[in-house]
């Protein structure tokens, strides 16, 4: 754990924001200080968990780590300004201070998915959570085959890391395809919600597909997965829950018997079957 | 019959009175007191008469769980001067549970496998707990239990159908149950043992007649349990199944308040949230505080999208959460010891029997 004391959160500083979009910000965070504690620099964690991020007097979010541990100085978090807490962390600038717990949660089996090609399928600021995979898949390139980016978002002016898909696609043997749900002027490329660029993946039912997004296009980017050949397994999702604790305890994140915070936020589309529930 | 030791002892009503005042003079003593308006809490006393010593109740209408998950607790205090300082908080206040039932007692055990991992009153041979929740375990081990076994139950009590009562087999320190003017005294624990050997002017060991006779009023009581409920396992097993079909829920949906009631008068419940109180620009507190899965706003997501809207879809969980073997088989057992609390306190008459019951018919 970063924090040494189970819900006292470790004083972290931003090292710098960057403006994403109208309503999201790029936090680059450190410790202010070092810590006794089991997992204590900043990038010991692993691709696919989650933070509590504090803004004390405000509250405490699940932010999940959009930053691969291959970079070893800093810890990214991708803030959308829907409330309260990220309202409050809108609000922080350069040097300012806020409290972090965790890391939380289970994570990216991308270790043991070395030789494999993989599909990556974002909506919105559901990119998050999968820019930390993709950093981390090519800054190992040679441990992984083929990757496909596809990514949707409401309007261009939604898109998150604009310039970091673009640089992705000019590297080799990754293909990048962009959409935006509804026309709009200025842009000349894609136009249609996610699901509408399945067909540029056809071909790769054999890929791990990892999907992320706001539910209803999670569900509908499976569904097409499934149609186009995926097997349940080889579908990868994370989900969105408000947690409390992080810790398993509150009981927010239920899904059944699991919940997200310890059992998740990582599952396969089998296991999300296995819990009966809608995604 | 898993005593920490095999005496038993007497101790008279004069001696309980004159031990119970020297535990006051050391610690904070909660004990059932009758409120102004004639119902039993559990409460800290100050001196032994202020206990409701009638017995006209069987248990108080709260459960003791706001001692060791308490309705609102200061989790840390925060300062900001030019850097944030937190204080955390932590509640060493050495405590002691008097008239505690088993119903309650095993409510906590209950807890102390959620919050600690494992059972804390005796050394657990658990795996390593996964989060241990440290302000949970403090209160915990500093309160000493002296539960009082119940002779005859109440009118909504249905403790034996849920293996958690009328009287305790382990995991307390004392157990009192009283036999003609005095008490019969069982220890549970290490920490009971001591109590007894360092006050042993107060008490007598039992004799074998009385040994038989404690067998016999625990026979006697088990016998009184007539008209109960005894379909638990069934509703555990077609919950588990999900062979229980969504017209129940939706049925149980449209006569639900969702107040919340249910789980803030359940020992077993202890969903909560975070909340953080600002006190001035530069300082506050984070607070814990109680929740409840019936309420709709407990699955809110950011951007306000409510996961589990539908009342019919909480009431499921509800009782999934209680009663599926899945959570069985974390906890070690279901999540209901048989207090009737939820009869007495859910206008909508949507408690653990009679959903059982519903389950059974259907």
């Amino acid at each position: 754990m970063f924090n040494s004391k189970l819900y006292i959160p470790r004083a972290a500083i931003v090292e710098n924001v960057k403006e994403l979009t109208y309503d999201t910000r790029l936090y680059r965070l450190k410790f202010k200080y070092n810590c006794k504690c089991k997992s204590s620099s900043v990038n010991d964690f692993k691709c696919g968990q989650f933070v509590q991020a504090s803004v004390l007097g405000a509250g405490e979010a699940p932010i999940s780590i959009c930053s691969s541990p291959t970079a070893q100085e800093y810890l990214e978090l991708c803030v959308r300004d829907v409330g309260r807490v990220t309202r409050a962390l809108h609000k922080l600038g350069k040097a300012d201070e806020l409290g972090i717990r965790g890391p939380y949660g289970n994570w990216f089996a991308i270790e043991e998915l070395k030789g494999h090609d993989l599909v990556f399928i974002g909506g919105g600021i559901g990119l998050a959570p999968l820019r930390s995979v993709i950093k981390f898949v090519l800054d190992k390139r040679d441990d992984y085959g083929k990757v496909i980016i596809l990514y949707g978002a409401r309007t261009k002016e939604d898109i998150v890391f604009a310039d970091e898909i673009e640089n992705w696609g000019k590297q080799e043997n990754v293909s990048v395809f962009t959409t935006i749900d509804k026309p709009q002027k200025g842009w000349t490329g894609h136009v249609g919600v996610v699901t509408t660029l399945l067909d540029k993946i056809k071909h790769a039912f054999k890929y791990k597909a990892f999907v992320c997004g706001p539910s209803i296009m999670i569900h509908f980017t499976i569904k097409g997965l499934l149609d186009l050949g995926w097997a349940e397994e080889d579908i990868i999702t994370t989900l969105e829950r408000h947690m409390k604790c992080g810790v398993g305890k509150c009981g927010h994140c239920y899904i059944g018997d699991k919940y997200v915070c310890t059992d998740g936020p990582v599952f396969t589309y089998a296991q999300i079957n296995e819990m009966a529930v809608e995604v | 019959m898993s005593r920490y030791e095999e005496n038993l002892w007497i101790i008279t009503r004069d001696n309980l009175f004159a031990l119970m005042e020297v535990f006051i003079k050391t610690r904070e003593v909660i004990a059932p007191v009758r409120g102004h308006g004639g119902e039993v809490i559990f409460y800290p006393i100050e001196t032994i008469e202020d206990v409701a010593w009638d017995w006209q109740y069987v248990n108080a209408v709260l459960p003791p769980k706001r001692f060791f998950l308490p309705q609102t607790e200061v989790m840390f205090e925060y300062r900001h001067d030019n850097s944030y300082k937190i204080t955390p908080h932590y509640d060493d206040q050495v405590r002691m549970i008097f008239g505690i039932r088993p119903c309650d007692v095993n409510a906590l055990i209950f807890l102390d496998r959620f919050f600690g991992g494992g059972s804390l009153s005796k050394e657990s041979t658990d795996e390593e707990p996964l989060f241990p929740d440290s302000h949970y375990i403090k209160r915990r081990a500093n309160t000493f239990i002296i539960a009082f076994g119940c002779h005859q139950p109440g009118e909504n009590c249905f403790c034996v159908c849920c293996d958690a009562g009328p009287f305790l087999e382990e995991d307390y320190d004392l157990q009192l149950t009283s036999m003609n003017a005095d008490y019969v005294v069982e220890v549970g624990s290490a920490r009971g043992l001591k109590i007894i050997y360092g006050n042993e002017h107060f008490f007598r060991k039992a004799s074998s007649d009385e040994v038989k006779e404690l067998e016999r009023i625990k026979e006697g009581a088990l016998n009184t349990f007539a008209d109960t409920c005894a379909y638990v396992s069934k509703a555990i097993r077609r919950i588990t199944e999900g062979k229980v079909d969504d017209s129940l829920w939706e049925e149980l949906a449209e006569r639900c308040l969702d107040c919340g009631g249910c789980s803030y008068v359940c020992p077993t419940c202890c969903c909560y949230n975070i909340v953080d109180i600002a006190l001035s620009d530069k300082s506050g507190i984070r607070t814990r505080t109680w929740d409840s899965c019936a309420f709709a706003g407990f699955t809110r997501i950011a951007g306000g999208e409510i996961l589990r809207s539908d009342k019919k879809d909480r009431l499921k969980r509800r009782f999934f959460h209680k009663l599926s073997y899945r959570y069985i088989e974390k906890n070690k057992r279901h999540g209901c010891v048989g207090c009737g609390r939820c009869i007495t306190t859910c206008f909508a008459d949507i408690s653990m029997p009679s959903v059982i019951e519903a389950v059974r018919r259907q």
